[in-house]
């Protein structure tokens, strides 16, 4: 770890402009994410369009503390009105609210919010230390090597998607297919554009996102618009963990973070998924396992352990190697894209300030999370009831807002709209959205990947299966995409023998 | 066949309708001439096989029976009202914008007040709100975006 560059990140985002985006950033994820229907994703994706001008250290500083800030504001409506306010809360919803319904909110509340900071402090550091050995570990892969590890990255997201295999596979790749129209990079020749010239530039990046993210968010909650939360009294009593507490939990807060960190990791897989894994080995290493789901405290904490540790986690391969380890990784990269940086391995040699902002960001965003939930969640919690019939136009006209500014372009706005209306109807037939945006992220990298590879072997597709990294991504792959059916057979096998 | 299976169905037969295109486009794209893949390759195997998968949801979506879940009976309908005023109003407000008819802010604010005041089902003691808050997120964003963030509107 070269703690001289972190320490001169911490301190430049400690003077006043950047640590004023840190605030605004952490407190504007925790409003957000405590705003049933409004997610972390849309949250950044809108305000990308903010940054443009803004310099490349500030906004990534900006954007890591929204995403530390959204996927902890989650919790506060996961327990109050047991509506996870990200994906990643949902686990928290099973006994944040029975708890928080039995007269006890503040506890349920506090163990969380102290489970999220001690979570994303244990990611943080396996993120500042293991990140630059990596990345350097990268540096030595050649194009078939990323090929076939972003060609598992997807088969990974695909499988642990919600839903089935097969709609993880078309939502991913239909992704990878709409980031194809455009000049082709390698011909210099304009391909899949329709002969229409507006598509020659290709789909920006932005305004599928506001389409996949805000716009069919925006549609699927008016749709609920008739829903009424149920209140609960908020109080603050018992808010602070103790070091009783911290006894009592320790093993389970080091051992969710750790799967919550690892979870991060793995690329495409989000804090969702880090949070059903930990929830359910905290369940089965119990001594009281039928207390889960009633108010257990033990789930409390490993939800929000794992689901903010996987923040950390998922900022490794993001600079390691340049693969997304989560949604919002894959708007991260697309931020810096519009930054002209490129992420990937070399991202250490050439801007390891910013490299260093982000991971100092981290660490400064969690340390401001834990200190604003704490103090104000009582306030924050009053706006879960903000009426959603004011919320939304408002949001629909900032998401307007940020197409058009990406080109000045009506055209990037009307993008956003289909691409609304699709991520809608995807929603409603439960094609899950995240690998559609990573597989739109990543697919001009795969490309070029395999064609410069195979211009290097003139046509030859061998290294694939002869060289020893390709090959384990290959064999994983096949793995991961035989497993469902397997399971499937054997689950089967199983109830007809019974 | 319940809801989630005819989405599931007509979504997949949509998806295989986009990748369709997207081939038809994809035949006539020249074979490489410095290097051995070409431009058409990886677009025609992506499509091809979203649509092997897009056919396996559908088969499924037929052949598996329908399973209620434990909640679907009792979930509350959707405000399909609510979805379309939302929709049809944000259309109307993007081709004004597109065509230049009226200015921002005041395009902003009647599509504010029209929304929200739609969303609370045109209740009359909702329309001040509706008209304050349209007024004041219209006219601050326009100042904001352009005299703070430099943000080109469509103006």
């Amino acid at each position: 770890m070269d703690l001289e560059l972190l320490f001169a990140a911490a301190g430049q985002i400690l003077t006043p402009w950047p640590f004023f985006l840190l605030f605004i950033g952490t407190s504007l994820g925790i409003l957000v994410g405590a705003i049933p229907g409004m997610t972390g994703a849309m949250l950044i994706a809108l305000t990308l369009p903010l940054t443009f001008y803004m310099d490349p250290f500030n906004a990534i500083v900006l954007l890591v503390a929204m995403y530390v800030g959204a996927i902890s504001g989650g919790l506060i409506t996961a327990t109050l009105l047991r509506m996870p306010g990200t994906p990643a809360a949902v686990m928290t919803t099973f006994d944040g609210y029975p708890m928080a319904r039995n007269g006890r909110p503040g506890r349920a509340l506090g163990l969380g919010i102290t489970a999220s900071f001690v979570g994303g402090l244990i990611a943080w550091i396996t993120l500042a230390t293991i990140t630059k050995p990596l990345s350097v570990f990268a540096t030595k892969f050649g194009p078939f090597e990323y090929f076939t590890l972003i060609m598992m990255a997807m088969v990974l997201i695909a499988s642990v998607s919600e839903g089935s295999l097969a709609k993880g596979l078309i939502s991913g790749l239909l992704g990878m297919l709409i980031s194809m129209p455009g000049v082709d990079p390698a011909t210099g020749m304009p391909r899949l554009t329709f002969d229409w010239y507006m598509l020659n530039g290709g789909l920006k990046l932005l305004p599928v996102l506001i389409g996949v993210f805000a716009v069919s968010q925006i549609i699927k909650d008016a749709l609920d618009i008739g829903q009424v939360p149920e209140r609960i009294a908020m109080s603050s009593k018992g808010m602070l963990m103790s070091v009783r507490d911290f006894i009592h939990q320790g093993v389970n807060l080091i051992r969710s973070s750790l799967i919550g960190t690892w979870v991060g990791i793995l690329p495409g897989i989000g804090a969702s998924i880090g949070s059903v894994i930990a929830y359910t080995a905290a369940k089965n290493m119990s001594k009281t396992p039928e207390k889960f789901g009633t108010g257990s405290e033990e789930g409390i904490v490993a939800s929000e352990a794992a689901n903010n540790a996987t923040v950390g986690g998922a900022l490794i391969p993001l600079i390691a190697m340049g693969i997304p380890g989560s949604v919002i990784d894959a708007i991260l990269i697309g931020a810096l894209m519009i930054h002209s940086i490129q992420p990937g391995p070399t991202l250490f040699l050439t801007n390891a300030d910013i490299v260093w902002g982000m991971i100092a960001a981290c660490l400064l965003a969690n340390v401001l999370m834990w200190l604003l939930m704490t103090s104000s969640v009582k306030y924050i919690a009053g706006l879960m009831y903000l009426p959603r019939s004011f919320v939304l136009p408002v949001v629909m006209v900032f998401c307007v807002i940020g197409s058009f500014a990406l080109n000045n372009t009506m055209f990037d706005v009307w993008v956003m709209l289909i691409f609304g209306v699709m991520g809608f109807l995807m929603e409603c037939a439960k094609i899950p959205l995240g690998p559609f945006v990573i597989g739109f992220v990543l697919a001009p990298l795969a490309e070029e990947k395999l064609r410069s590879g195979l211009m290097m072997t003139a046509g030859d597709f061998s290294p694939i299966f002869t060289r020893p990294l390709p090959l384990l991504f290959t064999i994983l792959a096949v793995i991961l995409l035989l497993w469902p059916i397997v399971g499937d057979w054997m689950r089967k096998r199983r109830l007809s023998r019974k | 066949m319940n809801l989630l299976k005819r989405f599931e169905v007509w979504v997949s037969l949509l998806v295989i309708l986009i990748c369709l295109v997207f081939l038809w486009e994809s035949w006539d794209l020249p074979p490489g001439s410095f290097e051995p893949l070409g431009s058409g390759p990886v677009p025609q195997a992506t499509a091809f096989i979203v649509i092997l998968c897009a056919g396996l949801v559908i088969l499924n979506a037929l052949r598996k029976p329908v399973q209620l879940s434990e909640n679907e009976g009792t979930k509350e309908q959707p405000s399909i009202r609510a979805g379309l005023i939302i929709s049809l109003a944000t259309v109307i407000y993007s081709l004004v914008l597109h065509f230049r008819l009226m200015p921002f802010a005041w395009m902003t604010t009647l599509f504010l007040v029209i929304t929200i005041w739609g969303l609370e089902r045109f209740e009359k003691k909702k329309f001040f709100p509706a008209l304050i808050t349209a007024i004041v997120i219209s006219f601050a964003s326009e100042y904001l975006f352009t005299e703070v963030f430099f943000v080109d509107l469509p103006t």
